[in-house]
């Protein structure tokens, strides 16, 4: 009995009955260190697309030609607010969140370059890779339509009826070889590295 | 009539209910949504009850970026909530494709073109503070003197 009329009275506090209708958690607030979609900082976009380059989401991101200056775009509904733009941005366009603190803090940047691979299986040693990519062309006006090249200095030939990669570092990551390939069999892949600058870079 | 409307909009200002579908997501958005659940977010203290039953729902949340054996079946759920009732897309995925709108992959986005979308949550995924301030201001707009829109 007696803890009955404890409970009642517990429950008829007005202080409890206040809480009971109106308690609600705390407003929620959006954290500092939350990484938003990525905002314009204000400082000079050269246009070098680095940021174009890493996005991994389609579409999300456009550097768009702005009277006379470079201004990228960020899609929201095709962002996936990775941040990795704001990390790559050689010039600190774009920030969001802390990465730039971060990264300026850690002196961390990305080295990026692109990685050819031809599947043999698919191969039918064609050519068309060699002979469409523009590097090679320049490189070697002379490229026979085979895909067969005297030069030592292209990016990739066909050698002993089979495409050989020579210099994969020349490749500017155009995709061009992959949208000739009639099998889908090269493709070109963006390989990125988080480095870490020594003390006199940074 | 106006006073019964009156007690309408108050009655349904506390009491949405929510219904989630995942057409083909890879469950991020999923884990938002029931993000909103816990008791961080607590969405239960706005009045907004998640069950997934179409025929008691009122806000439909659509995540995912549709794939072929949802195109009918998302259909087919949206015709079985009753009126009023309205859609809102959480996610990249229900209005661009997100990552997976790319060549050869099976999914075919937005899923503007299966249901009617009155909202859109964007964000992969978005936060839970995102999607409660979506529900909670979309719901009203279309439940608010409903009948006497209809006349
Ligand atoms: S945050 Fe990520 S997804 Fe968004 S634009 Fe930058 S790189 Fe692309
Ligand atoms: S925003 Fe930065 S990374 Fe992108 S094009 Fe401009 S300078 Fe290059
Ligand atoms: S275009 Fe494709 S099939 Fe032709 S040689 Fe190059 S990798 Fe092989
Ligand atoms: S929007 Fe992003 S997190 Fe949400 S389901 Fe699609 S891929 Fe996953």
């Amino acid at each position: 009995m007696r803890s009955f009329i404890y409970y009642v009275r517990e429950f008829l506090r007005p202080e409890w009955i206040r809480k009971f209708f109106s308690v609600k958690t705390a407003p929620l607030e959006t954290p500092t260190y939350f990484k938003d979609y990525p905002a314009l900082t204000g400082k000079e976009c050269t246009g070098c697309f680095s940021c174009m380059m890493i996005c991994p989401a389609p579409g999300a991101i456009a550097v768009l030609r702005k009277k006379d200056e470079w201004e990228p775009e960020v899609y929201p509904g095709h962002c996936i607010r990775c941040g990795l733009c704001v990390e790559a941005c050689p010039e600190g366009v774009l920030s969001s969140g802390r990465i730039l603190d971060l990264t300026g803090h850690d002196r961390t940047t990305f080295a990026s370059w692109y990685h050819l691979e031809v599947d043999d299986n698919l191969c039918m040693r064609c050519g068309n890779c060699c002979v469409s990519c523009p590097v090679n062309r320049q490189i070697d006006p002379q490229l026979a339509g085979t895909g067969t090249s005297a030069s030592d200095e292209v990016i990739m030939r066909i050698e002993g009826g089979r495409v050989r990669i020579l210099h994969e570092e020349k490749c500017t990551g155009c995709k061009t070889c992959e949208e000739n390939c009639p099998n889908r069999a090269i493709r070109v892949a963006r390989m990125v590295e988080g480095v870490h600058l020594e003390e006199a870079e940074a | 009539m106006s006073i019964l409307q009156d007690i309408k909009n108050a009655v349904r200002s506390r009491s949405i209910h929510v219904a989630y579908v995942d057409v083909g997501s890879c469950n991020g958005c999923d884990i938002e949504v029931l993000a909103c659940l816990a008791p961080r977010y607590d969405i239960e203290q706005y009045g907004i009850y998640v069950h997934n039953n179409p025929r008691e729902a009122d806000v439909l949340l659509v995540i995912g970026s549709v794939t072929p054996q949802w195109v009918d079946k998302l259909r087919d759920i949206w015709d079985k909530i009753p009126e009023p009732k309205v859609a809102v897309a959480i996610g990249n995925c229900p209005i661009s494709g997100c990552v997976y709108a790319r060549r050869g992959t099976l999914t075919s986005p937005p899923v503007e073109k299966y249901i009617p979308i009155a909202a859109q949550v964007p964000g992969c995924p978005p936060r839970p503070t995102e999607i409660l301030n979506a529900i909670l201001s979309v719901a009203p707009l279309i439940y608010k003197d409903y009948e006497e829109k209809q006349l």
